[in-house]
């Protein structure tokens, strides 16, 4: 079977998706798997949060992901050249990570790439981890995470797991776009956002949104070693915050602070 | 920011300094200036103002080495944060107020402004 969605990666991708491909490297028959994507966004919350799992959990590299949208930079990881945008998981569980700033003109082609794989392996629900910017987090000492879900099902399971609604206002950025192509593909999407800086890695945030995640996966992480070490953490990830933080304004970000037209 | 420009504005420097990820508000009569600043306690902090400048020097309680990083730097400590911010309109530096939290120093200058109340015909 994963010669065949190779097979059908190859040939489609480029047509349907611009120059955006998703290899696999490892053969995994995957089982209806859950999605976690985590990629670069305000206080880096979906990195640090999707890098922790991975390394708690001790995923397997599944693949990566190229496009001539990306920044030409390959990542140098004990001396062997990895791809920045990468794939982890094991039969039931894929997580998708990158460790550079995704630029703007990617986001579409990426989403659209990720979201056609993922209705191929049979996601059965795909796990948005970002933040959501606040500018009072510095008073806020146990950040709470908002959740939205794309469809009646997505819905549920957040009612179900009593998750906080988001219940008015705008989203932007890659997981806006995500939660979208989620729905024309109807696969069940959700969005755990937590309270973040809007510019600063957030390891405190990071680990709000893994425990919120452990209710939709049952990791059983324990996020103690993840504030243990915030202040390194936080260091290692000054300058993707910096580089994510550019990309922002095109992003639209800014348009999260703002407030709806109010009418029914 | 392309690559050029990345190649020649790195983030730290040769003599151990590390500039910290910082923000710009415009707080309408004041700017505020937050720095992030990890591994820092609020008695290793030095701020110096000018009426449109703000310098931040911060030493690290430990500092941080990367080593086998890169083709040229093969193994670099890093013991202080270091940054200079020119700062969009002239400021009353001695009213200045700065407070420290959880590795967050927040800096608010108030602007030099004076109001004249006009009225409406």
């Amino acid at each position: 079977m994963k010669y065949l969605y190779l097979y059908t990666y190859y040939l489609l991708l480029p047509m349907e998706n611009g120059p955006v491909t998703i290899v696999e490297e490892k053969g995994v028959t995957h089982k209806n798997p859950i999605v976690i994507e985590g990629l670069p966004d305000v206080g880096l919350v979906g990195t640090i949060a999707a890098s922790y799992i991975v390394d708690k959990m001790d995923y397997a590299k599944l693949g990566y992901i190229e496009s001539e949208l990306f920044p030409p930079i390959m990542v140098i990881h004990e001396g062997k050249l990895i791809s920045p945008f990468r794939i982890y998981g094991n039969e039931d569980v894929v997580v998708v990570l990158s460790e550079i700033a995704i630029p703007p003109d990617a986001v579409y082609p990426l989403t659209t790439a990720l979201t056609d794989w993922f209705s191929n392996i049979g996601a059965r629900l795909v796990i948005s981890v970002s933040g959501l910017p606040m500018k009072n987090r510095i008073d806020i000492e146990k950040p709470e995470v908002f959740a939205i879900g794309n469809n009646d099902a997505a819905m549920k399971k957040l009612e179900d797991k009593q998750m906080e609604l988001l219940q008015e206002g705008f989203i932007a950025g890659t997981y806006a776009v995500m939660l979208r192509q989620c729905m024309k593909r109807g696969l069940s999407a959700v969005s755990l956002l937590a309270q973040c800086f809007p510019v600063y890695p957030d390891p405190g945030a990071a680990a709000s949104a893994i425990e919120a995640l452990d209710k939709f996966i049952n990791l059983g992480i324990d996020v103690g070693e993840l504030m243990g070490r915030e202040e390194e953490i936080k260091l290692k990830a000054r300058d993707l915050m910096r580089e994510t933080a550019l990309s922002a304004p095109e992003m639209q970000k800014g348009v999260e602070q703002d407030m709806p037209i109010m009418y029914r | 920011m392309s690559i050029e420009r990345r190649i020649i504005k790195a983030t730290w420097g040769y003599n151990g300094d590390l500039e910290p990820l910082s923000e710009l508000e415009d707080l309408g009569d004041a700017i505020l200036v937050t720095f992030d600043l990890p591994r820092v306690k609020k008695e290793d902090v030095e701020i110096n103002l000018t009426e449109d400048t703000v310098e931040l020097i911060a030493k690290m309680s430990e500092s941080v080495c990367w080593e086998k990083w890169g083709s040229i730097q093969k193994r670099l400590t890093f013991q202080t944060f270091q940054k200079q911010i020119r700062l969009p309109e002239l400021i009353n530096q001695k009213e200045a107020s700065a407070s420290f939290k959880n590795g967050i120093l927040r800096v608010v200058m108030p602007k030099q402004r004076e109001k004249v109340l006009i009225r409406i015909d």
